[in-house]
């Protein structure tokens, strides 16, 4: 259950999205795609001075000491307008960095931002960092919109480590994404850092149950474009949205954002109830996994209800698409969460 | 039986959802006679007697009616609470058509008469109540009924067929929707009409359904005499009145129990098979028990609607479809692990808790009584999506 207050803090980070998600308009997100960057240094200037970036911080730290139902009300905003400034990975950064290095975060004057993978297909660091005399050795893969860092923040298995992007000894491999992103391959060589310790378990399953709101921002703007577009268009002397075959499909990608949106406000509410419990973590894989197929299911039959438009890069319907296949594997997909739910809530252990 | 007065509230609705919660687990666990949980299929009247009874006594037959009618009187959110309770339990259903649709209609649109005579003898268990809606040819299409009430003096002569009659064969009293008018819109010429089963020209033909079982069966009405005063609000309005009844209660055909029963089953029959260490079954287990999680929680939320004190619009229809497709995919998959004693009919070891087949059967009728998944959608696809 939502109390008052919280819905009323809810409804003011809802409402504080307007300025950026252009409703129904994704012209900006059209010219960024395939550029350098990926995104709009003054939008994420916008973006911390709205304090986002902070959003799950305690007061005393900058943030505005919100809960993680109020950061998923805030990505599925974001979700539905495409924004790919880089705010997941931001605060997930941010919600381990140092007090230090804190400050100039959550301003926007440095953009720390995560690189914790070392493997394809997984859901936390797989190997302990070396750092011997203070110098980074490490391979870290799929870090998203790298180009853009200052600094990275290496996470490993509770030791981590920062290292500032221009440093000797750092390179980067950059490879474009379907949805006109980015991810690198970050190595670092001898490269200086500073090394601290923190739990990252829970910021990372933060970033996955933001990520599963961020696809049903997704899901939710591709229905209603579908939906609208079933309205308009003529065939066979009416609008085809009167075709019961397309009217099912559409009620059935329909429910599977109701679902979507009930599984992830589920977790959301018993993380912040409970804290990182082994039955909370399953909940956000539960989420995140359905949020990935889910995503797909309906983006891919958004493109089929358009029909030969659909099929074309002008046509925004296929944005949705091409967000979906990349974040649907962005802080683990639906294969990888199911058995990491099994792993949490063994069949054998239900009463 | 001493516990009738145990359980009695003055104000239901003024406990706190938990103590009112306890209050429904302590009734059900001093009341409820211990052998008729669970029970496999639907109870005839000579079995579930004495728990009717039971509730008669106690007040507690007919928690959606209010006080004044001998009901209990509960709102929406601790109408919930009370089957959420009763289900959990394992309790076993009465035949409660006259409590869960006549009573409702009755109170809203009977002449004080009608309330008079009829709703006491729903609580006290001398009518027995089944629905006269379905017909061959009126089952989705629900309006398009055809059999006929014909007024000659001061008595209805009906003749025609009703289909899918649920426990007719127990019942001594059926409330039909007729057609009173064929001249407009169809929805306009039904009236609704309250029939003794033992009046002359009826006849009840029991169907044995896919599960084996006689929980329905065919009415004929063939020149069978009704008095005047039997109808029910004005005729030609019986349509309207049986539709602005179709409340909240419709989330119940969207609550998670179906599939959290086949679940269970599912586990204990991998377990059984010795299934609970591979992979294959671990992987699709843990995927069904996130389904079912995501509808509880999908569940919860409406339900929390309710509790609010919230209208539900036309989208708890969202409900039913989810929790029946997931409710028949479990019993698909636990038919097929089953093998070749997926084709036997009775359970494993005469266990009914290593049986998958009987589910399996019972799931297909889900996605067909209370508006099948196409109807459904056809009426999601216009109020939700507002699409033509």
């Amino acid at each position: 259950m939502i109390d008052a207050e919280t819905m009323s803090s809810i409804d003011m980070v809802r409402a504080s999205t307007r300025g950026i998600v252009k409703h129904g308009d994704l012209s900006r997100i059209r010219k960024l795609r395939y550029t350098r960057e990926g995104f709009d240094r003054e939008v994420w200037s916008t973006i911390c001075e709205l304090g986002w970036p902070g959003l799950r911080l305690p007061e005393s730290s900058g943030g505005s000491g919100l809960g993680l139902l109020a950061y998923t009300a805030l990505t599925e905003e974001l979700g539905r307008g495409l924004v790919p400034e880089p705010l997941i990975p931001a605060m997930l950064a941010s919600a381990l960095l140092p007090a230090t290095s804190l400050e100039s975060q959550l301003k926007g004057e440095t953009l720390v931002l995560p690189a914790w993978q070392d493997a394809r297909n997984t859901l936390a660091p797989q190997q302990q960092l070396d750092f011997a005399n203070g110098r980074l050795n490490a391979t870290k893969v799929y870090v998203p919109m790298a180009a853009a860092a200052s600094a990275f923040l290496v996470i490993g298995q509770g030791q981590h480590a920062i290292v500032d992007a221009n440093s000797p000894g750092v390179s980067i491999e950059a490879s474009g994404t379907q949805d006109g992103s980015s991810f690198a391959t970050v190595r670092f060589r001898d490269a200086l850092c500073k090394v601290f310790e923190a739990d990252a378990g829970p910021p990372l399953a933060e970033a996955a149950l933001a990520t599963a709101a961020y696809l049903l921002g997704v899901m939710r703007a591709a229905i209603e474009m579908t939906v609208g577009y079933l309205k308009t268009r003529v065939q066979f002397g009416k609008t085809i949205g009167q075709f019961q075959v397309l009217q099912h499909m559409a009620v059935d990608m329909q429910l599977e954002a109701e679902v979507t949106s009930a599984s992830i406000e589920a977790a959301a509410l018993q993380w912040d109830r409970d804290g990182p419990t082994a039955a909370a973590q399953a909940s956000i894989s539960r989420a995140k996994a359905r949020a990935s197929s889910s995503a797909m299911k309906v983006t891919r039959d958004a493109i089929q209800l358009h029909g030969g438009i659909g099929f074309t890069d002008e046509h925004d319907i296929g944005l949705y698409l091409r967000k979906a296949m990349v974040a649907k594997e962005s802080f683990g997909g639906t294969k990888l969460h199911r058995a990491n739910f099994a792993r949490l809530k063994p069949v054998g252990d239900q009463a | 039986m001493t516990f009738a007065g145990d359980f009695h509230c003055e104000d239901y609705n003024a406990l706190s959802d938990e103590a009112f919660r306890a209050l429904v687990r302590r009734f059900l666990v001093e009341s409820h006679p211990p052998g008729l949980r669970h029970p496999p299929k639907r109870l005839h009247w000579d079995r579930a007697e004495p728990w009717y009874m039971i509730l008669a006594r106690a007040g507690w037959l007919a928690p959606n009616w209010p006080r004044q009618y001998g009901g209990m009187g509960l709102n929406p959110g601790k109408q919930l609470i009370y089957v959420e309770e009763f289900e959990k339990f394992g309790a076993a259903r009465t035949p409660d058509h006259g409590m869960a649709l006549l009573g409702p209609l009755l109170i809203n649109y009977g002449s004080e008469e009608q309330k008079a005579y009829f709703l006491p003898k729903i609580l006290s268990g001398e009518h027995i109540w089944c629905q006269g809606y379905s017909e061959p040819n009126a089952g989705s299409d629900l309006a398009a009924l055809r059999t006929e009430a014909v007024l000659e003096d001061d008595t209805w002569i009906v003749n025609g067929q009703k289909i899918w009659t649920t426990l007719a064969g127990d019942a001594d009293w059926t409330f039909c929707l007729v057609r009173t008018d064929k001249s407009g819109k169809k929805q306009e010429g039904i009236s609704f009409l309250l029939i003794p089963l033992d009046t002359p020209g009826i006849t009840i033909r029991p169907i044995i359904n896919l599960e084996l079982d006689d929980e329905f069966s065919e009415v004929f009405f063939d020149n069978v005499r009704v008095p005047k005063a039997n109808i029910v609000g004005e005729i030609n309005q019986g349509w309207t009145m049986a539709k602005n009844l179709l409340g909240f209660e419709r989330i119940f055909l969207g609550g998670p129990r179906q599939a959290a029963n086949a679940l269970g089953k599912l586990r204990r029959l991998g377990a059984h098979y010795g299934l609970l260490e591979e992979l294959a079954f671990v992987d699709v287990y843990a995927g069904f028990l996130m389904e079912l999680e995501d509808h509880q929680a999908f569940f919860g939320r409406v339900a929390e609607k309710l509790r609010r004190g919230e209208s539900l619009g036309p989208e708890v229809s969202f409900l039913k479809l989810n929790q029946t497709s997931l409710y028949q995919r479990i019993t698909e998959y636990g038919l097929d692990i089953m093998a070749e004693d997926g084709a036997l009919l009775e359970p494993l070891c005469g266990n009914n808790n290593l049986s998958m087949p009987n589910q399996f059967l019972n799931a297909r009728a889900a996605t067909i009584y209370g508006g099948t998944t196409q109807v459904q959608k056809n009426i999601l696809a216009k109020a939700v999506l507002d699409l033509p």
